[in-house]
């Protein structure tokens, strides 16, 4: 800085303080300056000396310009207050909309196991939102939290347990690689779809193949670089979801674990579609995809269904508790094996007590079941969990029935067991004797094991 | 000690100007460029007009420094007897410092 320039400023920064001091010292200081070969270093000297001042107590309360300087700022922050508070509500308002808040009403939405890797996903909330959880899954008693997303719902993890498919908050399906479970990252944004609701997504045993089960359509995807998804093939084809439930005062859709899914092998798609159907698609070659066969057709909703471990059977429970049994030795044409009906009044009406014949049955309850099925692994037993919600009672009560499953696929007698435990939809951990169930309204779940 | 460092609670950043400042009284009223070619004279410490002024006021405050009456733009300072005790007392206190450095570390370096 040139020296005239920095004396010019330090006179300037001498009229800076405050106008007492300046009375006892401004003098004094011109003349120490006159004398004094200004620099850059007594500029910047004389600026802190005049904001110190003005902090300084003996000088800080001085004058009327002080005064009406203060006067000035209260009427100011008195007029800004209502746009400070407008704009905070506004603020928080958008940032309610982009972030999901559960309700007292949210539910377990989705669960996703990966049948290689000790973790599960959960999510809480209505379709099309949700906040993903990720856990340590490897003694379910005890899980072990590890990170969460705002992922969305449903969701469904990858066989080697390194990625979870969900529904993202606008709607489109997004991939994130959980390979480290502490860190999820969002890897992909699949590009379809914008207001075609999305019921459950499945990958194909590889992990390679991805279906996505909108509500008039199936979407398979390549998905080997799950960072870079190819739309393979759009198959035409109604998916929907099971039929509203009454939760209390309110109607809840109760998440249907199995909308969609591979058969073991790979080689069949099935997906729960039109009213009481499950469609069966060839999806050995997923670029050429084609329709099979349909299985159900009683008229009844499909709420559940699985395959056998060999992928030669397939067991559907429509909503009023029947259980299906097909056999797929020709997948063109799947044979009924086994048909067992009445699982919802045995839940209700256990043995001992007797069904009211007056009374129908969905005048003692408030609401139907929701059921899990699933084979054991050497595919011997055929287990399927009917859970009551008895909302008067504030209570729940599941019904566990198991079927041998004999070579041919017929079942054998059944044996039946109950719990008092709330579930709202419970689901049957894949290759464990678990049932995963979360109360209505509870944002927790639980785990216990099956007799 | 703990009275002296108990008097320059609330002198800021002039801790270190304020000594300056009374050693440069001590033999005798100046006025403040004075005070400033003094200072670096006997000490090496360039002060600016900035600091020596807000140190001054304080002092001032404090009754350890008075300015004398004169008719000139430029004032000359002296110390009060307040100032000459608490001068008299950080001296004392810095020969003590001086004194245990000069002993331990001819113990610890033989020096």
């Amino acid at each position: 800085m040139r020296p005239g320039l920095a004396a010019r400023l330090s006179r300037v920064l001498a009229g800076c303080h405050p106008r007492r001091w300046r009375e006892r010292y401004g003098e004094e200081l011109l003349d120490v300056l006159d004398q004094h070969q200004a620099s850059a270093r007594t500029v910047l000297n004389l600026a802190a000396s005049a904001v110190s001042t003005h902090l300084d107590p003996a000088y800080r309360m001085e004058g009327f310009s002080m005064t009406r300087l203060r006067r000035a700022a209260l009427i100011s922050a008195a007029l800004a207050a209502p746009l400070v508070l407008f704009a905070a509500f506004f603020l928080y308002g958008m940032w309610q909309e982009g972030h999901w808040q559960p309700t007292t009403d949210d539910a377990l939405a989705a669960v996703a196991f990966s049948p290689h890797r000790a973790i599960l996903v959960t999510a809480f909330g209505e379709s099309g939102d949700g906040v993903d959880v990720l856990w340590d899954a490897t003694d379910l008693s005890r899980p072990q939290r590890l990170s969460q997303f705002e992922g969305g719902e449903p969701t469904a993890l990858s066989p080697d347990g390194r990625t979870v498919a969900t529904i993202a908050f606008n709607g489109r399906p997004a991939l994130w690689n959980v390979a480290n479970p502490r860190r999820p990252v969002k890897i992909a944004t699949l590009p379809c779809c914008d207001g075609n609701l999305l019921w459950g997504q499945a990958f194909s045993p590889d992990g390679q193949i991805l279906a996505a089960a909108y509500y008039d359509q199936i979407y398979l995807w390549d998905v080997a670089d799950p960072a870079r998804p190819r739309l393979l093939r759009t198959l035409d084809a109604a998916v929907t979801s099971p039929p509203q439930a009454v939760v209390g005062n309110s109607l809840a859709v109760p998440f249907s674990p199995q909308d969609i899914a591979f058969s073991p092998g790979g080689g069949i798609l099935a997906s729960a579609t039109g009213t009481d159907q499950v469609t069966l698609w060839n999806v050995t070659d997923p670029a050429h995809a084609y329709r099979i066969a349909a299985i159900g057709g009683a008229g009844d909703f499909i709420q559940a269904f699985t395959f056998s471990p060999r992928g030669n059977l397939i067991a559907a429970v429509p909503y009023h508790g029947t259980v299906l049994v097909y056999s797929l030795a020709d997948p063109a044409r799947p044979a009924r094996i086994a048909t067992v009906r009445g699982l919802l009044t045995r839940a209700v009406f256990p043995s001992g007590l007797p069904r009211p014949s007056e009374t129908p049955l969905c005048a003692t309850c408030d609401g139907l079941g929701n059921y899990a099925v699933a084979f054991t692994p050497d595919g011997h037993t055929l287990t399927v969990v009917v859970d009551r919600e008895e909302m008067s009672a504030n209570s729940g009560r599941d019904t566990i029935f198991d079927w041998p499953v004999n070579s041919a696929g017929t079942l054998g007698a059944v044996t039946a067991a109950a719990r008092d435990v709330a579930d709202f939809q419970p689901v049957i951990a894949p290759g464990d004797r678990t049932v995963l169930g979360s109360p209505p309204g509870s944002h927790a779940w639980h785990a216990w094991p099956l007799p | 000690m703990a009275g002296v460092h108990g008097k320059l609670d609330g002198l800021g950043r002039f801790a270190d100007p304020w000594l300056l400042i009374l050693t440069s009284l001590a033999d005798g009223p100046k006025h403040g460029y004075a005070i400033m070619t003094d200072v670096a004279a006997f000490s090496g410490v360039r002060m600016e007009p900035g600091t020596l002024y807000g140190a001054l006021s304080r002092l001032e405050r404090r009754g350890w420094v008075r300015p004398l009456a004169t008719a000139e733009r430029r004032k000359p300072y002296e110390l009060t007897a307040a100032g000459q005790e608490v001068l008299a007392e950080q001296v004392k206190t810095m020969q003590q410092i001086v004194q245990i450095a000069r002993l331990r570390t001819a113990t610890a370096w033989g020096a």
